[in-house]
């Protein structure tokens, strides 16, 4: 672990760029047509529940990385496997984000550069971040999350000052009714964004005031929930449903629509420019989540030289992982949900608090008697 | 004493030297210490002829080295003479002072060998600062320093009587921080000029001085200023420690130890402040930093130092709040301007074209054809040529100078672009951030600006908007990891203090700037509360039954 | 191990910048697509035509100096595919430059191309392609082929194709009987279950070689010009109808897409006496649907001045007013009326009835959705009511004539 503190309004600050990361990206809940801001609302308050339970786990073993709690709570063997199994979630994940990344921009800016350099130049920017530690990486967010939102607003003053919002594209409101929306929710919205907040529990342990984590992890996610709610009720009121589900990256759409005085157009690079910033700190979060993790289960002196070949792998992986764009959206939204999505982050921590309630209610009982 | 060689290998040498701890460096003798450390410490001879001849071999006989030989005593018996170092000393105080109380006095007859130094020092010498030297060290470094020494035969201690002086400018105005409004005088090359001015201004006992002296040949005076109990103690500790760790023969200038002493080399970005203006200097101080003064150089050091006091000028503190924010967001534009814009002109001009509104870029295309070059060229050509005409423009006399800016404007902005050697859009943007780069009020982070300029145009050219914003989050991760001892040096963005923040890009009314930045200082108290004005008459409408006054003004 | 990496760094540095940019676009290579023209020729494979714009000509200033008008500011190129990928490639053997396609503000479709096949296949194209805007406009050339209307050169605008899309902006804007639909809208509308589409036309009035040449500048009065006319309805992204004058501007009314237009109301026994001048206007449309038939109610509110009076009228009277607005009500109605049974007609519902119908009553419209075009909408009633404002009437109050005939008296 690392001798470094971050204070509550960093972490709240990492947390929402976190979760806006490649989630401003993508068609969030378009499976539920018009309705897909409910389904990102209904999303977000039911993942409150497991915040909460992780931040229970976490309130358990206040100093303690996640892969050390994991070894007193299952024992070693069984504890250093499962820790494992998270580290390399937080590298798949890594590099999802990075895969994604990289065929945005190769699809409306660089067509012809190949997917392995674009990957590779923010990949190296990475590494030098997180070699650097949490510290830098919570202080650099601070600055670019001020920047950030000042293109946000920006970009939604100038759609709102084009005209193109259309309320009446958001109506009918659940026209087929709640079912499809609470099915998107539970098998895709739940996970993504929202609950891979997960890899935060590796850094609550540096938070240098502990009792804040609670409200600030849910803040975090309702501000950030709030900003993607928003996100996905301009994109179907500017583009329509339709265009919105065929679109692969409606906010692009959305803002190559906006033209104002005329002479403000095509403004997409803005929108690049602001999507660099969330990806590049997810990636970076789940960098160093991984790094961390391996540095304290295999008792490594120097962390930040392990970020050179993790870098590579994260990149290498990205590039293997799926053949072309289609099919690494299937796999993620198909394949990769039910197999490591759900398990990891729905189904194993709850188990995970039941086993610690029991083993420190036990101790709690022996110190009694003591 | 012996030294004792470490073996620093921990690790067997099959495992790839990724991994392994630097390699050890061959221990290298340690030849060139200072001999004069470990010899015994010489001490002077009790024979006068004897230690003026030391003197004078030391000194291999320089002309500018006065000795003065004297008869004391009522038989004139007790042979004295003075040394000085001709053109450092006051002479006025050496004639009236020195060798009229040596010379004219009424103790004459109680002079002997044995009381001689401590009835001179005592009772007869009129000068303010006397001190008694035993061993030749001292002798020839307070020699060197400007004071007189006085050797009595017999006696193997010296008087040292400080007699400094010599030619001096005097304080002049600023010649490269100009303010408007605000003290104009400015440093001298002169350490006690100098710490006088700061005295002048800050009255206070808590104004500590540290004297120094650095610099194994130069051994020039060094003094460190803090406010007691303001300033930070660790930093205090640490400054000092890295001061005595300086092993160099010459001290020239401020330059030499800011060098020495800053956290990390391998950065653009300066990491310690320098002023010549000796109300900047009290403002630092009393918010908590440590000045360093060095003798012979009217630039003073200040740390530690934050990446926003760059961007601060002295007079931005005595104009009212609307001027001063406003002018103060305008350096910072400036500053973003100069770092990105011929970058961003590259860039816009070979990946983003869709960008640009259909008129501008068909009038870009058009002034495109005709030059040979691609854009990234051309922004590497006028840049260069705008650095060398600065460089130039430094060393110019004044009679030419002005001939030379016709020159340039000339041959650049209009020849070369009727020679279809460049457009004339890149002429305009060039200017533009050259322009823009002088509106930093501090000259290092415009240098600094200077030199990131090119990494950002070399990213545009390769990777259009994606390579600057790259560069871009590579400069604020660097920033942020960046300390200026021990202190974050992107404090008070990172991490956010919100108090402090009425003093960065904005400058709120003094009344709310109530504390000290909290990083650097031990006392962040500054004002009392409730120090917003409190006019006597009233803004808004007066009730008749509640006020007093007579408001009768018309 | 400093060593190591500073080694490695520079080797990773040198290959980056050794290799051509990718991406790379220099100015000088590109050629600024302003227009695109899409035809059909007669073996059924489509033609491309290409406005492209000469940066030399157009800006002038420095470096063109005198004698500007010598070449043409814009040249045009052609080209053939089985589609347009493939025609727009093919182009590239006739053009030393690549084609940039981020400027072209403008797409006209052929006559025929759009009477025949329907712009339903030219979609997807022009889509997909990140380059491409969707917030192009999109014009349908009458009488003529795509590629004459591209080729014509025009006075005051330099580039062709801004004459085009001004024209359409500012008619839009102050006579109301043409839209200006980008490639999205017209997108939208073919998507959306039960709805017809509508899109602005333009004509080349004159001969069109004459229209090519330069000397047609050299006139005041030129002999070949480009004119808005009328408005093209396509269902299911065919074209089936024109429509003009008081159909086309009671469907722009009804799409609530009016912002300034003129309407004459007879008076005293004069035929358009009085000119009226709107201001703006709000119109909205609700549905209702009762044992499965639906109901269309169309509500509309006018607010706008008087521009002339060409007879006697003394408006200084609140009645005489009042009496004005009454007839702009049934003149607005009558005229709505027009294109709504126009529409009817051609049984595609441009107005978007189906939509509001979709949008209020879902599941009732998804029985009807099918046959919504053929068999709902011919049949529906349509009730509309509207309200008529005149707020000012210029700087006068009475009318002139007035004026004179008082004098007379």
């Amino acid at each position: 672990m690392e001798k470094a503190k971050i204070s509550a309004s960093q972490l709240f600050i990492l947390m929402v760029l976190f979760e806006l990361g490649s989630a401003l990206l993508v068609p969030l809940a378009i499976d539920a047509k018009q309705d897909a801001w409910l389904a990102i609302l209904l999303g977000m308050v039911f993942s409150f529940v497991l915040l909460l339970v992780y931040h229970r786990l976490y309130t358990y073993y206040p100093d303690l990385l996640p892969t050390e709690y994991l070894q007193r709570i299952l024992g070693k063997v069984l504890g250093s496997v499962l820790a494992f199994v998270y580290i390399l979630y937080f590298m798949y994940d890594a590099s999802r984000v990075l895969r994604d990344f990289g065929e945005m921009l190769l699809t409306f800016a660089y067509p012809d550069t190949p997917l392995f350099i674009a990957n590779a130049l923010l990949m190296l920017v990475i590494v030098y971040t997180v070699r650097k530690g949490i510290e830098v990486i919570a202080r650099s967010g601070e600055l670019l999350f001020i920047f950030m939102y000042i293109l946000a607003v920006a970009g939604f003053i100038l759609i709102v000052s084009s005209g193109l919002i259309e309320i009446k594209n958001l109506q009918p409101i659940l026209e087929e009714g709640l079912f499809p929306v609470l099915k998107v929710v539970f098998t895709q919205t739940l996970y993504f964004p929202f609950t891979e907040v997960i890899v935060f529990t590796m850094i609550f342990p540096y938070l240098n005031n502990p009792k804040k984590a609670k409200v600030t992890m849910l803040c975090a996610s309702g501000l950030s929930g709030i900003n993607l709610i928003i996100t996905m009720l301009i994109n179907v009121s500017v583009l329509g449903v339709d265009l919105t589900a065929r679109s692969q990256y409606p906010l692009l759409s959305t803002i190559e629509s906006i033209q104002v005085a005329n002479f403000l157009e095509r403004l997409d690079v803005f929108f690049m420019l602001a999507l660099i910033i969330t990806i590049f700190f997810k990636i970076c979060v789940l960098f160093y989540a991984a790094v961390v993790g391996t540095a304290s289960l295999f008792k490594v002196k120097s962390p930040s030289r392990l970020s050179y070949p993790f870098g590579l792998i994260i990149l290498f992986l990205s590039i293997t992982i799926a053949s072309n764009l289609q099919e690494h959206n299937h796999e993620g939204l198909k394949v990769a949900m039910f197999v490591i999505h759900i398990p990891l982050l729905a189904i194993v921590p709850p188990l995970l608090l039941l086993v610690a309630f029991f083993k420190n209610r036990k101790k709690h009982g022996r110190n009694k008697f003591n | 004493m012996v030294k004792v060689i470490k073996n620093k290998r921990r690790v067997p040498k099959s495992m790839p030297s990724f991994f392994k701890d630097r390699k050890p460096k061959k221990n290298r003798q340690q030849a060139d210490e200072n001999p004069s450390i470990d010899c015994p410490i010489e001490q002077i001879q009790v024979s006068l002829s004897g230690n003026l001849n030391n003197i004078k071999q030391k000194t291999g006989n320089s002309s500018d080295v006065v000795i003065r030989e004297i008869k004391m005593g009522r038989n004139s018996d007790i042979k004295t003479a003075i040394v000085y170092v001709d053109g450092i000393v006051d002479n006025q105080s050496i004639q009236e002072y020195l060798l009229q109380s040596m010379m004219k006095d009424d103790h004459k007859e109680e002079i002997n060998q044995h009381n001689a130094l401590d009835l001179l020092s005592e009772d007869m010498m009129t000068i303010g600062n006397i001190s008694s030297i035993t061993n030749l060290d001292d002798l020839f470094a307070s020699l060197m320093a400007g004071d007189t020494l006085i050797l009595i035969d017999g006696v193997d201690r010296a008087l040292s009587a400080s007699t400094k002086g010599g030619e001096k400018r005097s304080i002049a105005e600023s010649t490269t921080q100009m303010v408007v409004r605000g003290p104009k005088g400015a440093f001298t090359e002169s350490l006690g000029t100098n710490t006088a001015m700061i005295r002048r201004i800050i009255k206070t006992p808590d104004l500590w001085m540290e004297s120094l002296k650095v610099g194994r040949v130069t051994k020039t005076d060094v003094t460190l200023m803090y406010i007691h109990g303001v300033a930070n103690d660790k930093v205090i500790k640490e400054i000092r420690q890295r001061l005595h760790r300086i092993d160099i023969d010459s001290i020239l200038e401020s330059g030499y130890i800011e060098q020495l002493i800053e956290d990390q080399t391998f950065t653009p970005f300066p990491t310690i402040y320098n002023t010549e203006r000796p109300d900047v200097v009290a403002g630092n101080l009393l918010e908590g930093r440590i000045a360093i003064f060095v003798d012979g150089t009217p630039f003073v050091l200040i740390a530690p130092a934050l990446f926003m006091q760059f961007f601060q000028s002295a007079e931005d503190y005595y104009a009212r709040f609307d001027i001063a924010t406003s002018i103060r967001l305008l350096r910072i534009l400036m500053f973003m301007i100069s770092l990105i814009a011929p970058a961003t002109y590259v860039a816009v001009t070979t990946f983003h074209q869709e960008m640009v509104p259909t008129t501008l870029i068909v009038a870009i295309a058009a002034q495109r054809e005709a030059v040979p070059f691609p854009a990234f060229v051309e922004a590497l050509l006028m840049e260069l040529t705008f650095e060398i005409l600065r460089e130039a423009g430094i060393r110019l006399p004044k009679a030419i100078g002005s001939a030379v800016s016709i020159v340039g404007a000339l041959v650049i902005g209009q020849a070369a672009v009727q020679a279809s050697i460049v457009s004339p859009a890149m002429v305009i943007i060039v200017s533009i951030t050259a322009i823009a780069s002088f509106a930093t009020p501090s000259f290092d982070m415009a240098i600094s600006a200077r030199l990131i300029r090119f990494l950002f145009m070399i990213g545009a050219a390769t990777f259009g908007f994606y390579g600057i914003i790259l560069c871009l989050l590579m400069m604020v991760v660097h920033l942020c990891s960046l300390r200026s001892f021990g202190v974050p040096y992107m404090a008070p963005f990172a991490p956010f203090i919100p108090v402090n923040n009425g003093d960065t890009i904005i400058r709120l009314p003094w009344w709310t700037l109530r504390q000290r930045p909290r990083l650097i200082t031990a006392n962040t108290v500054r004002e009392g509360s409730n120090q917003n004005p409190h006019p006597p008459a009233s803004r808004g409408m007066v009730n008749r039954d509640f006020e007093e006054g007579d408001n009768n003004e018309a | 191990m400093k060593r190591k990496g500073v080694f490695l760094l520079l080797m990773m540095t040198m290959t980056l910048l050794l290799t051509s940019c990718w991406s790379k676009k220099e100015l000088t290579d590109l050629a600024i697509v302003a227009a695109m023209g899409l035809d059909k020729t007669k073996d059924g494979r489509y033609h491309i035509t290409l406005q492209i714009i000469n940066p030399g000509n157009v800006a002038g200033g420095l470096q063109g100096g005198g004698g500007g008008a010598q070449s043409p500011p814009i040249t045009i190129y052609s080209a053939s595919g089985d589609n347009i990928v493939e025609a727009s490639r093919r182009a590239s053997g006739r053009i030393s430059r690549r084609l940039y396609y981020a400027h072209t503000n403008l797409v006209v479709v052929g006559e025929r191309l759009a009477r025949k096949e329907g712009l339903n296949t030219l979609i997807d194209g022009l889509d997909r392609d990140p380059e491409f805007r969707n917030t192009s406009t999109l014009v349908i050339a009458k009488n003529s082929t795509a590629a004459d209307l591209v080729k014509t050169l025009t006075p005051v605008d330099k580039i062709p194709a801004n004459k085009v899309l001004k024209t359409l902006e500012f008619t839009e804007r102050k006579w109301g009987e043409n839209v200006k639909t980008s490639l999205q809208e017209v997108m939208k509308s073919i998507e959306s279950p039960g709805r017809g589409t509508v899109v602005s036309g333009f004509r080349l009035v004159g001969n069109p070689q004459q229209a090519q040449k330069l000397d047609n500048l050299q006139e005041s009065a030129p002999a070949a010009t480009l004119r808005a006319s009328g408005i093209a309805v396509l269902k299911q992204g065919k074209l089936v109808d024109w429509l003009y004058g008081k159909p086309a501007r009671g469907t722009v009314w009804i799409l609530d897409k009016i912002q300034g237009t003129d309407i004459n109301i007879d008076w005293a026994g004069k035929k358009e006496a009085i000119a009226y001048q709107t201001v703006r206007q709000k119109t909205s449309v609700s549905a209702k649907v009762k044992n499965g038939k639906p109901y269309i109610s169309v509500h509309t509110r006018v607010e706008g001045d008087i521009g002339d009076m060409e007879v006697p009228v003394d408006i200084t009277n609140p009645k005489v007013i009042t009496k004005i607005e009454q007839s702009l009500r049934k003149e607005i109605k009558k005229e709505l009326e027009t294109a709504i049974k126009r529409a009817q007609k051609n049984k595609t519902d441009i107005l978007g009835f189906g939509e509001v119908v979709h949008r209020t009553r879902p599941n009732q419209f998804k029985k009807l959705k099918t046959e919504w075009n053929d068999v709902y909408f011919p049949k529906l009633d349509v009730d509309i009511t509207v309200e008529a404002y005149v707020r000012r009437a210029g700087l006068r109050n009475k009318s002139f004539l007035s004026g004179v005939k008082e004098n007379q008296k």
